[in-house]
């Protein structure tokens, strides 16, 4: 795609987008503005594993932060939520900088052992902190404007949204995209030919991090409850497999993988405690026939032009 | 005068003494070869100056500048730029984007358009241009050889360092393979280090050799210098 086309493309989407909620009721409104959210969390994430090959488990526990340094803030000391959203996004970003730094010569599995181990003491941290997190009860926090209005949240959502995937999309396409992508495929080689392998790595669990904190923040104060399960693995599982399934390494994959995932998780509700079957049934099928996710059975149909 | 030299260079893996006080040095504008039995250290010294190894005593000299200890990036930003023995390509990324990450970080704030044409250009020179939008992984082994070629010339080197280019070629092919080498120095003023095993083709392209054997310095000098010293004949063909 040109890039005439692909601005024209984004705005007919967006567009779109804008109209998507005026018919529709409360609830498929709800679905569409956690959507987002997951939109943002897997496209970030993406960045980590699907660009530079780091796979954290810490994730969600930087959405975490975000959510409850916002919320916190907003609720027992009266900062105005606005201002609680970029503070956590600036403590999630330092925290990031601090995880990437840590995991600077860990690979694999170990990178992603030690993210899990920060996950889960950040989980077990909030849990028992109840005087100041609520614990599992979960903190009441104040909304984002005065009058609550579903409508404007997903507005919100939808803007915020867009501005992570713009800056995205602009670094995937800059030359820090292309030594991303170098370290991913061979950190010996890409430091041999002057890639400044350590700085990309940190860099980009400092951008992604910042990134989960803004759209976790932004998410508790849309929910007015917040409680562990941002910050859970649960929810780090789900944005990893929205990624896996949706096309990892690819810059929409995700995007479409959060969309059909939570759309799915909506409609099979109904089976209860079975729906983590059919998730497990759903990831075993695309690990098995479309190991590049949707977008990789959408670019087998409809082979690449020749440049 | 000198452009790298290794100066009582030792480098022990556990109990393994791979490399023992080695002593080398390659004069700028030169063509070395770098030979020796299989065990004996030669990627081992590649990989300590080109920075991927610390020694565990010794100095590397690279261009008035000590870099002893230097992680691979810098080292390549000073100029020195390798090829690996066994390839290691950007397997998911094309054979231009490959050869553009070692411009983008040459010329770091070159325009996009610029760094294409330059890309294209060592893929040109290493005659492979039909397959810069082809995915690195599709190639074959000498295809490969020729990308990393690329790769590493689009660094802009002064010194170049090659590991086993010649493996896998016939006859005809390495006689190709030995005129591009000299032109990699006549027409683009490269220096060359560079360790083979396909002994006619280092015979006829460098002008110094250096062998290594067992981890020490056995003896350097010219070709024919090299051939007849009884001390390579035995190290190579035994007792």
């Amino acid at each position: 795609m040109t890039g005439k086309q692909l601005t024209a493309v984004s705005a007919i989407i967006l567009s779109g987008m804008c109209v998507l909620p005026l018919g529709l009721g409360i609830y498929p409104q709800h679905v569409l503005i956690t959507s987002l959210f997951y939109v943002m969390m897997a496209a970030s994430w993406n960045l980590l594993a699907g660009y530079t090959g780091q796979v954290s488990f810490g994730h969600a526990a930087m959405a975490g932060i975000g959510a409850y340094t916002s919320g916190i803030l907003a609720a027992k000391a009266g900062i105005n939520p606005w201002v609680g959203v970029c503070l956590g996004t600036v403590l999630a970003a330092i925290l990031g900088l601090g995880l990437g730094s840590l995991c600077l010569k860990m690979g694999g599995i170990y990178l992603s052992l030690t993210t899990l181990a920060f996950s889960q003491i950040l989980h077990i941290v909030i849990v028992n902190e109840y005087d100041v997190t609520r614990g599992t009860m979960g903190l009441q926090v104040p909304g984002l404007m005065g009058e609550y209005s579903k409508l404007h949240y997903y507005y919100i959502m939808l803007a915020a949204a867009t501005l992570i995937l713009v800056i995205l999309y602009r670094m995937i396409h800059s030359n820090l995209g292309m030594n991303f992508r170098a370290v991913q495929n061979d950190e010996t080689a890409a430091a041999a030919v002057g890639v400044k392998v350590l700085q990309m790595r940190v860099l980009a669990f400092t951008v992604a991090s910042a990134m989960a904190g803004f759209a976790g923040a932004i998410y508790g104060h849309y929910l007015l409850l917040i409680t562990p399960e941002i910050p859970s693995l649960d929810l780090q599982f789900y944005v990893l497999a929205m990624t896996v399934i949706g096309g990892m390494g690819s810059f929409i994959g995700p995007v479409i993988g959060a969309f059909t995932l939570n759309i799915l998780a909506e409609k099979i509700r109904d089976y209860g405690e079975y729906h983590v079957l059919v998730y497990g049934l759903v990831a075993l099928v695309m690990a098995r026939f479309a190991p590049n996710g949707l977008i990789g059975i959408w670019h087998r149909l409809r082979p690449a032009k020749p440049r | 005068m000198a452009l790298v030299e290794g100066r009582n260079i030792s480098k022990s893996f556990g109990g393994i003494q791979a490399l023992s006080e080695v002593d080398f040095a390659v004069d700028a504008g030169s063509i070395v070869g770098l030979i020796g039995p299989n065990g004996a250290g030669k990627t081992t010294l590649f990989n300590t100056v080109a920075g991927a190894f610390k020694p565990t005593s010794g100095q590397v000299v690279f261009d008035g500048v000590d870099i002893t200890g230097l992680p691979a990036t810098a080292v390549c930003r000073m100029g020195m730029a390798r090829t690996f023995q066994v390839c290691r390509p950007f397997g998911a990324m094309s054979c231009l984007e490959n050869v553009m990450v070692a411009a983008i970080n040459r010329r770091p704030g070159e325009p996009r358009a610029a760094i294409e044409r330059l890309a294209r250009e060592k893929l040109n020179f290493v005659g492979i241009p039909e397959l810069e939008g082809v995915e690195a992984r599709h190639l074959n082994v000498i295809q490969k050889k020729r990308l990393e070629l690329a790769r590493a010339l689009a660094t802009e080197p002064k010194l170049l360092l090659l590991d086993e280019v010649m493996g896998g070629l016939n006859t005809q092919e390495i006689q190709q393979a030995v005129a591009f080498i000299r032109s990699l120095r006549d027409e683009l003023g490269l220096t060359v280090l560079w360790i083979e095993h396909v002994m006619g083709a280092v015979m006829q392209a460098a002008e110094r050799i250096i062998v290594l054997d067992q981890g020490r310095v056995l003896m350097a000098g010219t070709p024919q210098e090299v051939v007849t010293d009884e001390r390579v004949i035995q190290a190579y063909l035994g007792e």
